[in-house]
């Protein structure tokens, strides 16, 4: 009797939590009734694994502002899927010790290479601003860059230079401030992502080293 | 026709596929690994253990029968294990990663440099292998054909001399290189033996004279009459397995009298069949990197259809899965095959 579940497409894979005795974790993505939702699972039966998933998902909640939907299972309160965005909330949120307790980000950052801060406002309809706390044209170069990184990190409409909006027209504060780290180098990011997700893949041996 | 054959156990199935004999429906084989970390977390098995200890590699090959319904059950993941008992030095790694030869770090220089060690077959690394194919031919009895793997020369030529001296190697003196390739062969076949004896149907022989590094002329010059002697000695079915671009020589390797040559998605599965003709089983070709890996369950059922529509005589991946493939991709290999016979039926 096979044993792997049914559990939808699987969108994203920690393939060894540093945390829990390198168990893979994935994220599943569901056809809901009000939407795309979201499973954390690991196929690991070790004990403790209900207890780390548990945290994964609540984490999910603090850290990227998704809710409660039917069966243990995620979603946006709007019911988009945000690929990227929740992947990367997925993939930040499983580099958390159980000793670490989650935390909602705040809606700034200081960027060192515009050295200010970077405030993002939410205004209606989904839409965020970016600003600068200081008036020099490597900090608008700079606001102009992080806008460009939530783009990539959460793929929002790049309104102007310093505005992005959510196809969804939903406000999702907890997931912007928990990417706005990230977007201020988004190249690390993707680069970083990349080469976990190419790990494993075998090279010919010509490409061995 | 497929219908008018009685139903048959996966390994019957098989069998008769690599024999081009009539199937009641087409095999899904894996000649090489379809292990990933998430089947290694649902039995325990991970990496790197699961390629040394024989109960571990044998519960984790099994889940490709068990939970993902192929045909077969294949427990050498790696390309490593004689290279590690013949004195190659190992990079283990992690559970997330493939073990691999430190090939800037070679064992030989020259041909006479060539010792196949007393021991092939009983270091530990080669025994886990023979052992594990032991406790899947006990536990599984008929039912699933159990496919093990013993490396060509050419590919033990990179791991133990290094890719580019061996490279090198073959163009500055033919005649060495044959040389070595005669004196290597003997690991292959008596690894080889070593698994029929241990209760394996078949063995995939990996000689990766890949498409990017070697010509189809360099195939007929240094391994076509090497490969017909493995077909000859060793008692099994032989299924080939070389990675690449292959059309420029897979006449020569339909003339090797090999069961199966387990082809790469470079290669046209209709183009290849036209080739080969009925001389030869093709397995193959679903894509790894940019299929089963990165797309979904529709795109892999597209090539698998592809594969069936050109009357490819067994159906899995095109090489070693990468670890983390999703499982409901891998699923939607046999589920496709299934599909497609009640449609043509």
């Amino acid at each position: 009797m096979a044993q792997t579940l049914d559990i939808g497409r699987r969108i994203e894979l920690v393939s060894m939590d540093r945390h829990f005795h390198d168990i893979s974790l994935g994220l599943y993505c569901l056809d809901g009734a009000d939407g795309a939702e979201f499973l954390v699972h690991s196929y690991s039966r070790l004990a403790g694994v209900p207890e780390r998933v548990a945290f994964v998902v609540e984490a999910m909640k603090t850290m990227g502002g998704l809710v409660a939907a039917e069966e243990g299972r995620l979603r946006f309160p709007c019911g988009s899927e945000h690929n990227r965005g929740v992947r990367r909330v997925f993939l930040d949120i499983c580099k958390l010790g159980p000793d670490e307790a989650p935390a909602a980000r705040e809606l700034n950052v200081f960027d060192q290479k515009a050295d200010a801060t970077v405030t993002v406002t939410s205004v209606a309809g989904g839409r965020y601003t970016f600003a600068a706390d200081k008036d020099s044209d490597k900090a608008t170069m700079r606001t102009g860059a992080i806008a460009n990184g939530i783009v990539k990190l959460a793929e929002t409409i790049l309104d102007d230079d310093t505005a992005v909006s959510f196809e969804c027209g939903h406000c999702h504060d907890i997931l912007v401030a928990q990417l706005l780290p990230r977007a201020i180098n988004v190249r690390a990011a993707v680069r970083e992502q990349e080469a976990a997700a190419n790990r494993g893949v075998l090279a010919a041996p010509s490409q061995q080293e | 026709m497929a219908e008018a054959i009685k139903s048959m156990t996966s390994r019957q199935r098989v069998m008769a596929a690599l024999n081009r004999e009539p199937v009641d429906r087409t095999p899904v084989c894996n000649p090489t690994s379809v292990a990933t970390v998430e089947l290694m977390d649902l039995v325990d098995a991970p990496f790197p253990q699961a390629n040394r200890e024989p109960e571990l590699m044998a519960r984790l090959a099994a889940t490709g029968y068990t939970e993902l319904g192929f045909d077969t059950i294949m427990p050498v993941f790696s390309i490593i294990q004689e290279s590690s008992a013949m004195g190659c030095k190992i990079q283990w790694e992690q559970k997330d990663n493939w073990p691999t030869v430190k090939m800037r770090e070679p064992i030989w220089e020259t041909a006479d440099d060539i010792k196949i060690p007393a021991d092939l077959c009983t270091h530990p690394d080669t025994k886990c292998v023979t052992e594990a194919i032991k406790i899947l031919r006990k536990e599984y009895g008929d039912e699933v054909a159990i496919i093990g793997k013993t490396m060509g020369p050419w590919s033990m030529g990179y791991h133990c001399f290094g890719v580019e001296p061996f490279l090198l190697l073959s163009l500055d003196d033919p005649g060495k290189t044959k040389l070595c390739l005669d004196r290597m062969k003997e690991a292959t076949i008596d690894f080889g033996i070593a698994q029929a004896e241990a209760g394996a149907d078949a063995i995939t022989l990996p000689d990766h004279a890949t498409g990017d590094l070697v010509s189809g002329e360099y195939y007929e010059r240094y391994l076509r009459d090497l490969h017909i002697e493995f077909a000859e000695r060793i008692p099994i079915p032989i299924i080939l397995h070389i990675c690449g671009r292959t059309v420029d020589r897979m006449d020569y390797i339909a003339q090797t009298g090999m069961h199966a040559f387990h082809y790469d998605s470079k290669n046209k599965p209709a183009e290849s069949m036209a080739i080969v003709g009925d001389r030869i089983s093709l397995v193959g070709n679903i894509n790894n990197p940019e299929t089963l890996f990165s797309k979904g369950p529709e795109e892999v059922s597209a090539e698998v259809i592809e594969n069936l529509d050109a009357g490819v005589q067994l159906v899995g991946p095109e090489c070693a899965i990468p670890l983390q493939t999703a499982v409901e991709n891998l699923k939607a290999i046999p589920q496709t095959v299934r599909d497609w016979h009640k449609n043509v039926a």
